[in-house]
This record gives structure tokens, C-alpha cells and sequence, in this order.
């Protein structure tokens, strides 16, 4: 029993470095475009709050509501100064 | 051909307009149309997508913002308040701000966003077309008719529609790639569950609302679109070019109605020279479209002694516009 639970932590740690030297670059990949992509689509639907009005307003109304949470760092990153470093980050 | 066999030979022509320059007739045709087809035996529904109706003026009846009314049996009258609906509306998505994150009230800059976004000039039009749809997919009626705004507005609706329409296919194409890419970090990440994207699917049922909508509007088995003019110049060279814009468009052009004939007979009679000339005018006008139009020209329908408000006058001009017994 103990013998089984040793094999499967090991094999459970084997596996998280296995994701830590190849996927977890990847994963953060991702999620980054991921979050560029949210950024994106949030100027394209809700253009209007930072005055670029783009889909028509009846409906980006619609998408509010799951924006939210959203809306105050997009701004913030849309709206921010931009320098060399941005293009290392 | 005529205006009634144009009806009997397309029955599943469900959806009946009339475009045209603004105050040639399109209200009055609409109400006579479906007072006609609610004296065949149809349930038929006129509905005004115009912010500034005049349904409840020609049935003398208040209608606004009720819903559909019931005049007589069979025909049904609505005009929708745009206002209200965009109220309503903007309650519906406080409510929903409040209840998917538990807030007591909307933080003020998204408060802000709700209130500009409905004082858009676009706004009232979006509303009254989306409503259309819930009209239109509810499919209680046999009859259709859209009591349409003037032609600009008409175009602009339709040209709206394809712009949404392909422009909703270009969001949702994004989200969709967003998608692949939290799956492929989910899937690096060993986790199983992923939350569905809900908007995602708000986007797939507001593209099917503007396509249910503007296919209607470009559907030549369903649709019947119908011009009116009267024997003016101005009127027609309009005329002209809106045939051509809505050819562009696929709007499937069942024919023209002539409105505002003078009574050729009048000519007979000891009449002032300035009617003489109207008619004369009228009569050149008239060639004129019988020579654009040919026998798509479905009906001419004479200047009448009085305006048309109220049943007895809305049947005496359903009996011009498809003839007396039909």
C-alpha cells in the first residue's frame, strides 16, 4: 500500500517536472495570448468606453455583464504609456 | 397583374412591405393590406418598426407600446416603443451585473457605459429591429406586414443587418480561437474542467437574431416587397435609385403601387386649369413609370376626397388596391 503511494508520488513528481522543463513555457504561452486575445476582444465589443465605438451598442450590452471584472485592467493596459521594455516583457 | 393575384399566386409569400419615400402611403397600404387579408380568413399581424408610427392615427385606436392589438377578428395591429423596450432593457442588464458578481449596485463607470450606450441615435433602430425578431420567430400569424420606415432608413437597416452580421462572425471566430488556447493551457495544466463560455454563446444567439431578422428582409420565397410612389418627378427618380440599392441588397422586389392618382375621368368635367394641369403633369409621370416599370406596376390607386383614417376608409382602400370582391 505505502509501496503504491511512494510509485505514485514519484511518478507524480516525475510528471510535474516533465511539465516544468517542457509545458509550463508553454502553458504560459497560452495563457498570455489567451490574455492578449481578452484584451482584444474586449476593445472590439466595448469600444465605446474608451470613446472607439465599434459594435453597435445594443448588443455590446449584452456582453457587459461578463466583462466587468475586466474592464478597469483593460483600461489600464490599453490606455497605458508603452516603452522598450514592453517589447522584452 | 394584379395586386390580389400577386397574393393568390405566391401564397407563401408571408411577409408583406411596403417601401417608399416617406408620406407617399405605406402606412395606409399596410393597414388596408391587412385588413384585406383579414377579411379572407388570415391571421394577420401589421406592425410598425417605425420610432415614429402612425398605426394608432390610421385605426384611430391607441396602440402604442401595447403589444399586439386585436381590431377587428383576424387583424392585428402593433407599434413597439422602442424607449421603453431600451428601459427595460438596460434594467435587464443592471439586474444581471448585480446578480453574477452579488452587488448591491453597479459601479459607476459601468453605470455610466449603460446610460451613453442607450442615448446612441443607432440605439432605437437596434432595439425595434431585434424586437422584430421575437415578433416574426413567434410565428403566430399567417401574415406578416411591416408597416416599414422611409427608404433611407430601410436601406440603413438592411445594410446595418449585413454589417452585424458579418462583423459578429469576426468576434465570435476570436473568441473562438480563445478558446482553443485556454484548452491547449488547460490541457498542459492537467485540468479537466473548463468553465463554458458564456459569451461565446451570447454571441452565436445575437448573430442568429440579426440573420433571422435580415434574412426575412432578403428571402424571395417569403417576402413580398412592394414600392410606392406617386406620379411625381422627384418620387421617381428616388424610386429609381432605391430599386437599384435594394437590387443590391437582394430585397426581392415584388412590384410598385401607384399612390395619388387624380381621377383621369375629372378631365371630362368643367374643372379649374390648375387641376388640368396636375392631371396632365400626373398623366406624362404615369407613362413615364409604365414605360420603367411595365406590368410590374400591380395597381394605381386614386387620390381620395378625404384622408384615410378609420375602418370604413381603410376598407374602401383595400377595395382599390385588390378590387372589390377578390
Amino acid at each position: 500500500m505505502t509501496e503504491k503511494k511512494r510509485k505514485g508520488s514519484l511518478w507524480e513528481t516525475a510528471k510535474s517536472i516533465l511539465y516544468g522543463m517542457a509545458g509550463h513555457d508553454m502553458a504560459r504561452f497560452a495563457l498570455k495570448t489567451r490574455g492578449s486575445m481578452e484584451h482584444l476582444f474586449i476593445l472590439i465589443t466595448m469600444g465605446d468606453l474608451l470613446g472607439v465605438p465599434i459594435l453597435p451598442p445594443y448588443y455590446s450590452l449584452r456582453l457587459l455583464p461578463y466583462v466587468v471584472p475586466q474592464i478597469s485592467t483593460w483600461k489600464r493596459r490599453m490606455l497605458r504609456e508603452r516603452d522598450l521594455t514592453d517589447a522584452l516583457a | 397583374m394584379s395586386l390580389a393575384r400577386i397574393f393568390q399566386e405566391n401564397p407563401e409569400r408571408r411577409y408583406i412591405m411596403f417601401g417608399g419615400k416617406g408620406g407617399l402611403g405605406k402606412t395606409t397600404f399596410s393597414a388596408a393590406t391587412a385588413y384585406w387579408l383579414a377579411q379572407q380568413g388570415y391571421r394577420a399581424l401589421v406592425f410598425s418598426v417605425d420610432p415614429q408610427a402612425s398605426l394608432s392615427d390610421i385605426f384611430q385606436q391607441d396602440i402604442f407600446g401595447k403589444g399586439a392589438v386585436e381590431i377587428i377578428p383576424n387583424l392585428f395591429a402593433q407599434e413597439i416603443d422602442a424607449d421603453r423596450r431600451i428601459r427595460e432593457y438596460q434594467d435587464e442588464i443592471r439586474q444581471k451585473i448585480r446578480d453574477m458578481y452579488g452587488l448591491e449596485k453597479v459601479p459607476d463607470e459601468i453605470e455610466d457605459y449603460i446610460q451613453a450606450a442607450a442615448a446612441e441615435p443607432a440605439m432605437e433602430e437596434s432595439a425595434i429591429f431585434d424586437q422584430v425578431v421575437d415578433i416574426v420567430v413567434g410565428g403566430e400569424y399567417d401574415y406578416y406586414i411591416y408597416d416599414l420606415v422611409p427608404l433611407g432608413h430601410a436601406l440603413y437597416y438592411l445594410s446595418m443587418a449585413s454589417v452585424y452580421d458579418q462583423w459578429i462572425q469576426k468576434i465570435t471566430k476570436l473568441r473562438e480561437e480563445m478558446e482553443e488556447y485556454a484548452q491547449v493551457a488547460a490541457l498542459l495544466q492537467r485540468e479537466d474542467e473548463m468553465e463554458e463560455d458564456k459569451i461565446l454563446a451570447e454571441l452565436q444567439d445575437i448573430r442568429y437574431r440579426i440573420s433571422t431578422s435580415s434574412s426575412i428582409l432578403t428571402d424571395r420565397e417569403k417576402t413580398a416587397f412592394f414600392f410606392v410612389l406617386v406620379p411625381e418627378e422627384m418620387v421617381l427618380v428616388d424610386t429609381k435609385k432605391a430599386a437599384g440599392l435594394f437590387a443590391k441588397f437582394q430585397v426581392p422586389i415584388s412590384g410598385y403601387i401607384v399612390n395619388r392618382v387624380l381621377p383621369p375621368e375629372l378631365e371630362a368635367q368643367e374643372i379649374p386649369e390648375y387641376l388640368r394641369h396636375r392631371i396632365h403633369m400626373q398623366k406624362k409621370y404615369l407613362a413615364e413609370i409604365d414605360r420603367l416599370f411595365g406590368n410590374e406596376v400591380l395597381a394605381r390607386i386614386p387620390e381620395f376626397e378625404r384622408d384615410i383614417t378609420g375602418l370604413d376608409m381603410i376598407q374602401r382602400m383595400a377595395e382599390a388596391m385588390f378590387g372589390g370582391a377578390a
